[in-house]
């Protein structure tokens, strides 16, 4: 049973969203404001905080900041009705692990709280979750979600590309097989097919190109998967 | 000829000081002239009526009509030879000389009239250039220019604080209005998130519908903050991988079964502009081409110094007389095959290309269907 801690001040969203989820199997407690979040922690273990970013007593980013502090171990997602790029950038570098704008489709919520758990139980994730990535003299930004070469010129990644890169960056070096990579680059309620991950890979090799050594980037091991042989900088 | 772009400030001041000047020496002769005469020489010559000019201290001896020919009379003027003192007409220089006197007292006049003109209309010039300045940069990150309230006469520094007070209050209510949208957008999404929310509670077939109508209002807030956004902070511009951007908006719409295609491999190709503000012009060129012809067809070229994206529909095309309108925000098509698209994309759209120093352009193809055309300066 996972229990979620929700943060919001709207009643109305607190109380649709304590139904919906309840749907899908989730214990969630609702506070309103930062005070009572406080207090909340302080008495249960939540698995994951859905954290609003406007809150009538506290700044969102400074509490989700706070709560990665105390508790670096509990997932933070944060929802927020901001939904610009800057908020998005800072609530990412202050720890949260990942950010949803609203009004968001309830099932890519419930995708999301499924996807940090997972990634939560596998505890190999630097949560800082670093906004630019550099490898091969590639710079991958993660927050406008494009890839940027040493002169500054910018290739825009579609959705697929980015999260089969995301995986890649956070596994570098390690065989991926192909289930798992299918896996990892689940998004929302879009069930990713088998096709989709090897259009994803055929179009990433053609932008990132060779590495320097003349090895393809993405390298296919046959019958393991695949392999993202760099090292990468965050 | 379009004798309007003399009429210059400059230009009156300095014909209303020379013409004052030289009339001033005009009329002075005139008028003092009479008044010498009786105490001047008597006329000379076989010229009775050429009367010899007075010699006021302001004016050069002699007669500059009249010089040449009292010499070529061969009769030296009374009193001795030119130039050897005397208080009448034997002080008078020759024509030649007279000219160039009054030649140079002109030029004199010229010059100085012309610089006190330029002096004199200098404010008036900054007053203009500060106020292109301030259209220009309006709205563009750009900080109000201010003007100097401590020069120039007094008219001049009024008008300098006046100008100074309108710019702070444009500013002002244009930051107001920006943070009043802001607020507005961002409050909208809250009950949008409820309505998102308690969709889940409804029949999946109306739900669905439904839903595309929350995120269609959720796009919309979100080109608006966008605007506004990029209305106040000014992230550089970059080259942009053209071939990549378009690629990567046809796989995204593709993935969610959308009949978009990219035609053709035309390369590399870079265009100096603002990444996320292409992708979202090209975003809403293919969503229009989606809502309105179900099939969106993607092309890249090169045409001259810049880079040409086109995006073509196989829907109705808009009539001639209403292609341009369409940019107009608040505007809609009615009567042709209901174009129910919101009005505000392609405004946006347009704004967004030609602050990167393109063009947005729609035409019908003979085909039938029609094309939306981005120019982006080539990188």
């Amino acid at each position: 049973m996972t229990h979620c801690l929700l943060v919001d001040d709207d009643p109305e969203i607190r109380h649709l969203l304590l139904d919906y989820l309840k749907g899908f199997g989730f214990t969630v407690q609702a506070v309103p404001d930062g005070r009572t979040l406080r207090r909340a922690l302080a008495a249960s273990m939540p698995d994951v905080l859905l954290l609003d970013l406007m809150l009538p007593d506290e700044d969102g980013l400074a509490l989700c900041q706070w709560v990665k502090q105390t508790r670096p171990a509990l997932p933070v997602i944060m929802l927020t009705a901001q939904g610009d790029p800057m908020s998005r950038v800072l609530g990412l570098e202050l720890g949260a692990d990942d950010y949803l704008p609203k009004p968001f489709e309830p099932r890519e919520l419930v995708a999301r709280i499924k996807a940090v758990l997972r990634r939560g139980a596998a505890a190999a994730l630097p949560t800082a979750s670093a906004a630019d990535v550099r490898f091969e003299g590639w710079i991958f930004d993660r927050l406008r979600r494009e890839l940027r070469e040493g002169d500054g010129t910018v290739l825009a990644l579609s959705a697929a590309e980015f999260r089969l890169l995301s995986a890649f960056v956070d596994h570098a070096g390690k065989v991926l097989a192909r289930d798992r990579l299918i896996e990892l680059t689940r998004s929302g309620d879009a069930e990713v097919g088998g096709r989709s991950v090897d259009l994803a890979v055929s179009r990433l090799r053609a932008k990132l190109g060779e590495a320097r050594s003349g090895q393809p980037l993405i390298r296919t091991l046959r019958g393991e998967g695949y392999l993202f042989d760099v090292k990468v900088d965050t | 000829m379009n004798w309007r772009r003399f009429d210059t400030l400059f230009l009156r001041l300095f014909v209303l000081m020379w013409v004052t000047l030289v009339l001033s020496h005009g009329v002075a002769f005139l008028a003092v002239g009479p008044m010498a005469g009786p105490r001047g020489p008597a006329p000379q010559g076989g010229h009775p009526g050429a009367a010899q000019w007075p010699t006021l201290p302001s004016l050069p001896p002699g007669n500059p009509f009249t010089a040449d020919e009292v010499e070529r009379g061969g009769r030296p003027p009374a009193g001795g030879p030119p130039g050897a003192g005397g208080p009448t007409g034997s002080l008078a220089l020759p024509r030649g000389a007279l000219w160039a006197d009054y030649a140079l007292r002109m030029i004199v006049i010229a010059l100085g009239a012309a610089l006190g003109a330029r002096w004199l209309a200098s404010p008036m010039r900054r007053l203009s250039r500060a106020a292109g300045e301030l259209s220009r940069g309006f709205g563009r990150g750009k900080a109000a220019p201010v003007l100097d309230v401590t020069r120039g006469t007094r008219e001049v520094r009024e008008a300098a604080q006046v100008f100074n007070g309108m710019a702070t209050r444009l500013q002002e209510q244009f930051d107001a209005r920006g943070l009043h949208m802001a607020a507005l957008s961002h409050d909208l999404r809250t009950p949008l998130t409820r309505l998102r929310l308690r969709l889940e509670q409804l029949p999946d077939a109306a739900a669905q519908s439904a839903a595309n109508d929350v995120r269609e209002m959720d796009e919309m807030i979100d080109m608006t903050l966008a605007v506004l956004r990029e209305q106040r902070d000014a992230q550089p511009s970059a080259p942009v991988d053209m071939a990549s951007l378009l690629q990567a908006v046809a796989d995204d719409l593709a993935e969610q079964g959308h009949d978009v295609v990219l035609a053709g491999d035309a390369g590399a190709m870079r265009a100096r502009a603002h990444p996320a503000a292409v992708r979202r012009v090209v975003g809403n060129l293919v969503g229009n081409a989606l809502r309105y012809g179900e099939r969106a067809r993607i092309g890249l070229a090169r045409s001259g110094n810049m880079v040409e994206v086109t995006v073509d529909d196989d829907g109705p095309g808009i009539p001639a007389d209403r292609l341009e309108q369409v940019f107009e925000p608040w505007v809609r098509l009615t009567g042709t095959h209901e174009r129910t698209g919101h009005g505000l994309g392609l405004a946006i759209a347009r704004d967004l290309a030609e602050r990167d120093g393109g063009r947005l352009t729609l035409a019908n193809r003979p085909a039938g269907g029609l094309r939306a055309t981005l120019h982006l300066p080539a990188a």
